[in-house]
């Protein structure tokens, strides 16, 4: 455990730091959480504010109540953030389907390989090792090659699992405080 | 039945090349039938469990295939192991367990011979499965957890469908108190009061 006066010390050093002070460095600085771009603000499109829109008329009905229609946005913002994430599962799948694999093979995927290239290279008899296309080993059949697609991008359909569970949360809370403003506003 | 608008606002679910649109209606018009949805809030949460339910249908076929694909593999290494005498290495017998493997999906005599080497040693068919079960098992629990969290999702879905209607008919109940009361007319009078006050 640090003693008092490291931890002074770490303050110390730590006010020293300003961040990023050139123009790239605070852009880069901004993008060092970003991991996949799927909790990014949906309105950030023409297409989605559009379709925003017309979902959220259709939840407040004909409410002019700031806070009822600001609450109608949340669940409607929410609906198609779950959209959205199924979409990328799908998308996901068909790109395994169609090349086999998510990413490009990586040229060694062992030490012993890349020991074995570096001592052909010694010897002026460099091997260069052939790329292997992964779409070859996928099955043929249709619904076998989906299953098999699904089974190569697994991990990463259970991360987008997890998004998608917190879109359905996030909704059925508004949907309670959406009902609860309706309730308070019909009572006044 | 859903209003065609209310249908028309929401995201299509989107489905793989290999699956079918008409199926998944299919499974969508059943959940309608039994949910009897109404309204657009209704209509997501409908929207959301039959999703579910697809994907729940998906993992599960991916889950027998994952299974089905071991299978050649399984039965190699299984007759491996058993055809493999005293002091004999793996290689020795690995060409012999490798075109029994694969002609047993096709040759019947293959299949009858294959179930003799397994007979020999109290085994039978199952014996093949359970070998491609262990080698995918890593896959297995993966999708088996996916699978609970999205039946537990789903679940979710439905009581969350049950707690809507019922603030729902909560709220309904108060309202028609309240115009049982006559608290709604009172308010409509207060205001014309207010408006002649002020006039």
């Amino acid at each position: 455990m640090a003693s008092e006066r490291q931890i002074a010390a770490n303050r110390r050093n730590a006010r020293k730091s300003t961040g990023p002070r050139s123009g790239t460095g605070k852009k880069r600085a901004s993008r060092n959480a970003y991991r996949h771009g799927l909790t990014l603000n949906i309105t950030s499109t023409a297409a989605f504010a559009k379709q925003l829109d017309k979902l959220v008329r259709e939840i407040a009905g004909d409410s002019r109540d700031a806070i009822v229609l600001e609450r109608a946005r949340t669940i409607a913002q929410a609906e198609l953030d779950l959209a959205r994430v199924r979409r990328a599962k799908v998308a996901l799948i068909e790109r395994a389907s169609a090349f086999g694999e998510i990413d490009p093979p990586q040229a060694f995927s062992t030490v012993t390989e890349i020991k074995r290239f570096l001592n052909a290279f010694g010897r002026g008899r460099p091997i260069v090792p052939k790329p292997v296309d992964a779409s070859t080993t996928m099955p043929s059949q249709g619904p076998d090659r989906s299953a098999e697609a699904v089974r190569r991008v697994l991990p990463q359909l259970r991360k987008l699992d997890r998004y998608e569970r917190r879109a359905a949360v996030r909704r059925h809370q508004a949907v309670l405080n959406f009902f609860g403003r309706i309730k308070a506003s019909y009572n006044r | 039945m859903p209003r065609r608008n209310e249908l028309a606002l929401l995201p299509k679910l989107p489905l793989l090349i290999t699956e079918s649109a008409d199926e998944f209606d299919a499974l969508r018009n059943a959940f309608d039938q039994e949910i009897k949805p109404r309204g657009i809030i209704e209509q997501m949460y409908v929207h959301d469990i039959s999703s579910i339910a697809w994907e729940i249908l998906r993992l599960r076929r991916c889950k027998v295939v994952i299974i089905n694909s071991a299978f050649r593999s399984a039965l190699e290494h299984l007759l491996v192991q058993l055809l493999k005498g005293p002091g004999q290495y793996d290689y020795e017998v690995k060409d012999k367990a490798q075109a029994l493997a694969q002609a047993w999906f096709t040759d019947e005599e293959a299949k009858k011979q294959v179930s003799e080497i397994l007979s020999r040693f109290g085994l039978d068919e199952s014996a093949i499965e359970a070998e491609a079960i262990r080698r995918s098992s890593a896959d297995l629990e993966l999708l088996d957890r996916m699978l609970s969290s999205l039946e537990s999702r789903r679940d979710k879905a439905l009581g969350s469908v049950a707690q809507y209607r019922a603030s729902l008919a909560h709220q309904l109940r108060e309202s028609a108190d309240h115009i049982i009361d006559g608290k709604g007319i009172l308010r409509l009078e207060d205001a014309a009061s207010e408006r002649s006050t002020a006039a």
